[in-house]
């Protein structure tokens, strides 16, 4: 039995009266690749972000809107994941000039993700796709050993999804991603997580379950 | 493009360097008059101690009473043509400073009272009474003749301040724009430098069927050059009497034109004591 | 508001008092058609006295800025923001000119002082409305000033380097304005021009003015502004600075102590009687009727600068105008909103003689200007339904109804602004505060115009926190950088 990370027990969340997650129970152990499915609007992202906030935020984090720095180089935005381990002065250093040593350190990083001739480019002139493999890029450079991600790949076009999807699972031992693309989230996980209207509706291994299997989920 | 700007403002930069000249002699003169031309009319004066001293003299133009008084006494300037009033406050700010040189005018110096043709005034020997109501227009806030003089006699007169004898009170600025002010009927009346009146008389500058003289005020002691009495001690022992030698000395009438004097005569700070105790009498002097 | 501004009208002296302004207006007119640009001595120093105090007071004041907006919510950094920079730079120059005499430091610091307060303001707004999306996903572990460098700053950067641009605009203009007091810029030998009427010589300096002001894109690259401060360190004259540390001392410790306590020896019963008679003579006489004249110049001011919009703001309008039309408008407001309202007051004053007037027009036609480009501006981006009415009809039923909380923004934003201008014009012989404060000086009584600089600025703390309340309670939001 490996060691609980995170859990929820018996979680309510309401907005305006409305509840977005009802009565939700759930433990994810150390080591799990989790996918979490269903519609848009079904929950995801409020318990990721429940999740989130039940951990010390020490987990690498992949927001639905990125939360880059958009004047910033995607080299920048990289090493941000990063910021804590260094005093105020190195910080500033590598702002205005990049320090060889952290060049060295990002680049690989950038190179998996293909964004290797896009170092230096303000993020706000990349597409998309470029923009989301970037936050993925600081998620990865942070070195946690938990990745959390809200759809990081749902811009990224199918080839590299798969790059980068391996990407992330080869550098964290647990990885937590919801996932509106169920081919994708079965291949790259071994549990799946079915939320319907705020109820968690399914829970299990995906060893041997098929797509079909999730149709439920996006029934009315 | 950006490089010609680097070539460009390094080049003004180069000519442009204001030099800092160690112990440089500097003077200033009360803007009381045309203030254009300022600077070329009172250089030649810089040049000519320069020759005289043989030390290098520089003259920087002020543009209020004020800030010659406040130059001088934050010795930014050694020397200044001030007027009897600003004198008398630059001295006593500045303990040690004298008065060296006064013009052959100043012991006798004079304000003309000035009105507009459509008021009808005439010249009298009498303080024109008649003159309350109307509009006034002053010179310079701290001028002698264009500010202390006058409103002593109308204070003298009237027993009033100058807010209450006259419908409106300005000040001008200077004797030039008080006579230009009065002649276009901006004020009714005005107080001038009588020297200045003159000088612009007899250059064409003042049409007489427009504006007059309508009263001339007994004589007071007016402007001269005061020095501060450190100069000795920071430029070499006799200097202030050799400055007070040089400016007695000055004959060229073209020099002289700027001031505008016939010849400097020596003087004292005791010749200003008439002007303390006016000054003190209406409030300009604590 | 609107009934302050009516009885203001009915206190107010407006008249126009030459006898022949038309003599004059055909003067003034020959000598703007035929600049001449060599009867000024020494102009090419005023121009560059003119840009390089600009430079070097925005960049200091942007440096003491930025470090007190990091320090903004602090209540007494605020505080003391709020008025350093309600104090006018003519003002503040009026009182450096006593401290260091005609120094280079007097030019930089009278901007440096009041830009810093405005810096910090507006620079702790924009780092308050940077985005910040991504503080989500650093660790709770990161310090505070790495934090601040990465994820404040580099979205905050840009809005500062467009206002410090803005800022060096309006640093040029008072740059040049300090030659009225005696510095050595392009007002230096303006005033003087104006004052003895040579047009000709006014004309060409306001056009090398204009010219400046209208280039300033061209050579103001953020790359070449250590060069530029390099240069202008290089070029101000610094030679008469000799700035004595006495000087100063004797200036807080003598000079503007009040003349009761300066003249007695020790402090007893008498001197505070003689203080309190002093201090009621100074308000009564001058403090009183100056911030009336004051209050009253400001609200006559502002309505005329409303009223002057809702006419200028069509003339550079696509909705209104073709062309050829806008550019003209263009040009007209050009003109008016960069010209100081310092020289417009100054220039009507020599036409209509020394009553409110001048003043009134020359502060309404800057601020109706400004005010008029901005909303100019911002009719460009509405649509208009297909079926709408066209010229006066499209301008009543239309355009001014959907504009009208936006014109009343900025007009209340203004509001502080012409206040400010008001007091600064009792230089030129209008009995405002300023009049008083510059009569002060001349008299060289410090200890009375520092108490009426700071109640100058007194009113003026009040009325932006009175236009601030009413744009709370009217719901009224703008961008304040764009002002």
């Amino acid at each position: 039995m490996e060691k609980t990370l995170f859990s929820l027990e018996k979680t309510t969340i309401q907005y305006n009266g409305h509840a977005i997650l009802s009565d939700i129970s759930l433990r994810i152990e150390e080591g799990s690749k989790i996918a979490l499915v269903g519609q848009s609007g079904a929950g995801k992202s409020t318990l990721l972000t429940q999740l989130y906030e039940a951990s010390n935020r020490d987990v690498a984090l992949v927001p639905q809107e990125l939360g880059l720095v958009r004047n910033l180089s995607v080299f920048h935005n990289i090493y941000m994941g990063r910021l804590n381990r260094h005093g105020a002065f190195y910080n500033i250093l590598n702002l205005i000039k990049p320090t060889q040593k952290e060049l060295i350190n990002v680049r690989p990083v950038a190179e998996k993700l293909g964004l290797a001739d896009k170092l230096f480019a303000p993020v706000q002139e990349l597409s998309g796709g470029q923009q989301q493999r970037t936050a993925v890029g600081r998620a990865i450079f942070k070195g946690s050993p938990v990745f959390f991600g809200d759809e990081p790949v749902s811009a990224v076009d199918e080839h590299q999804s798969h790059t980068v999807l391996s990407t992330i699972m080869k550098s964290h031992k647990t990885v937590i991603l919801s996932m509106h693309d169920v081919k994708l989230a079965l291949h790259y996980s071994d549990r799946v997580i079915g939320l319907k209207n705020g109820v968690k509706v399914l829970d299990e291994s995906t060893r041997g379950m098929k797509t079909s299997d999730l149709d439920d989920l996006y029934q009315e | 493009m950006l490089r010609f700007l680097v070539g460009f403002f390094l080049i003004i930069s180069v000519i442009h360097t204001e030099q800092v000249f160690a112990n440089t002699f500097v003077f200033t003169a009360i803007p009381d008059e045309d203030e254009s031309k300022l600077r070329s009319r009172f250089d030649k004066v810089a040049t000519y101690l320069t020759n005289q001293l043989a030390i290098e003299v520089k003259y920087i133009p002020v543009k209020s009473y004020g800030a010659a008084v406040t130059a001088f006494r934050n010795n930014q300037v050694q020397l200044a043509w001030f007027g009897g009033l600003s004198g008398v406050r630059a001295r006593a700010l500045v303990s040690g400073s004298t008065a060296i040189a006064q013009g052959v005018e100043d012991p006798n110096f004079q304000t003309y009272f000035i009105a507009h043709s459509s008021t009808g005034l005439k010249k009298s020997s009498n303080f024109p009474i008649i003159i309350a109501g109307k509009t006034f227009t002053f010179g310079s806030k701290g001028s002698t003749s264009g500010r202390l003089m006058p409103e002593f006699y109308i204070r003298k007169h009237f027993s009033k301040s100058p807010n209450k004898v006259f419908s409106r009170v300005g000040f001008s600025g200077n004797h030039s724009r008080t006579i230009s002010l009065v002649q276009s009927g901006a004020f009714q009346i005005g107080a001038t430098n009588f020297q200045v009146w003159k000088k612009d008389l007899a250059a064409g500058k003042i049409d007489t069927s427009k504006v007059s003289v309508i009263w001339e005020t007994p004589s007071y002691p007016d402007y001269n050059w005061t020095i501060r009495g450190d100069v000795d001690k920071n430029f070499g022992s006799g200097l202030i009497e050799r400055v007070k030698t040089a400016l007695l000395n000055l004959k060229d009438p073209d020099l002289l034109a700027s001031f505008p004097r016939k010849g400097f005569i020596p003087a004292s700070n005791a010749d200003f004591r008439p002007i303390v105790t006016v000054g003190k009498q209406i409030g300009l002097i604590e | 508001m609107l009934a302050v501004s009516v009885i203001s009208w009915i206190y107010a002296d407006i008249e126009i008092i030459t006898q022949d302004p038309w003599n004059e207006v055909m003067r003034m007119v020959t000598g703007i058609v035929t600049p001449d640009f060599l009867e000024t001595d020494n102009l090419i120093t005023a121009i560059v006295n003119t840009i390089a105090f600009a430079i070097l007071g925005v960049a200091f004041g942007n440096f003491l800025g930025f470090f007190l907006a990091l320090a903004f919510h602090i209540r007494l950094v605020r505080a003391g923001c709020a008025f350093i920079r309600a104090i006018h730079e003519l003002f503040w120059a009026l009182v450096f000119l006593q401290v260091f005499g005609l120094s280079a430091l007097t030019g930089i610091l009278a901007l440096a002082i009041p830009y810093s307060g405005i810096f910090a303001k507006v620079y702790a707004e924009i780092l308050e409305e940077a985005d910040t999306t991504s503080l989500k996903t650093i660790s709770q572990s990161t310090g505070r000033i790495s934090i601040f460098v990465f994820v404040r700053l580099p979205d905050a950067w840009i809005h500062f380097k467009t206002y410090s641009l803005y800022r060096l605009e309006c640093g040029l203009r008072s740059s040049a304005i300090l030659g009225f007091v005696g510095l050595p810029t392009l007002g230096f030998h303006l005033e003087t021009a104006f004052a003895e009427g040579k047009y000709s010589e006014a004309s060409a300096i306001l056009i090398i003015f204009f010219l400046i002001i209208a280039t300033i894109r061209k050579w103001s690259h953020a790359k070449l502004v250590p060069l530029y401060i390099v240069v202008s360190l290089m070029v101000i004259p610094w030679g008469l600075s000799d700035i004595s540390i006495t000087n100063v001392i004797r200036f807080f410790t003598e000079d503007i102590v009040p003349h009761p306590f300066r003249v007695s020896g020790p402090i007893d019963m008498i001197t505070f009687a003689s203080f309190f008679a002093w201090i009621t003579t100074l308000f009564m006489d001058q403090a009183l009727p100056g911030i009336i004249a004051t209050i009253i110049l400001t609200q006559i001011a502002l309505v005329g600068a409303g009223a002057l919009t809702l006419i200028f703001f069509p003339l550079i309008s696509p909705k209104f105008f073709g062309f050829f039309g806008r550019t003209l408008g263009h040009i007209f407001l050009v003109i008016t909103r960069s010209t100081p309202e310092y020289i417009l007051a100054l220039i009507f004053l020599l036409l209509w003689g020394p009553s409110m007037l001048p003043a009134v027009i020359a502060l309404a036609l800057h601020n109706g200007a400004i005010i008029g480009h901005l909303m100019g501006r911002y009719t460009e981006s509405m649509v208009l339904r297909p079926d709408a009415p066209k010229g006066i009809n499209l301008y009543a039923y239309d355009i001014l109804p959907k504009i009208y909380r936006q014109f009343l923004a900025f007009l209340f934003y203004r509001w502080e602004v012409i206040m400010r201008e008001t007091a600064i014009l009792g230089i030129l012989g209008i009995t405002t505060l300023g009049f008083y404060i510059d009569s002060a000086f001349a008299d060289l009584r410090y200890d009375r115009a520092i108490l009426l600089i700071i109640i100058t600025a007194i009113l003026n703390l009040g009325i932006d926190v009175m236009s601030r309340t009413i744009r709370a309670r009217l719901r009224l939001r703008t961008r304040v950088d764009l002002l």
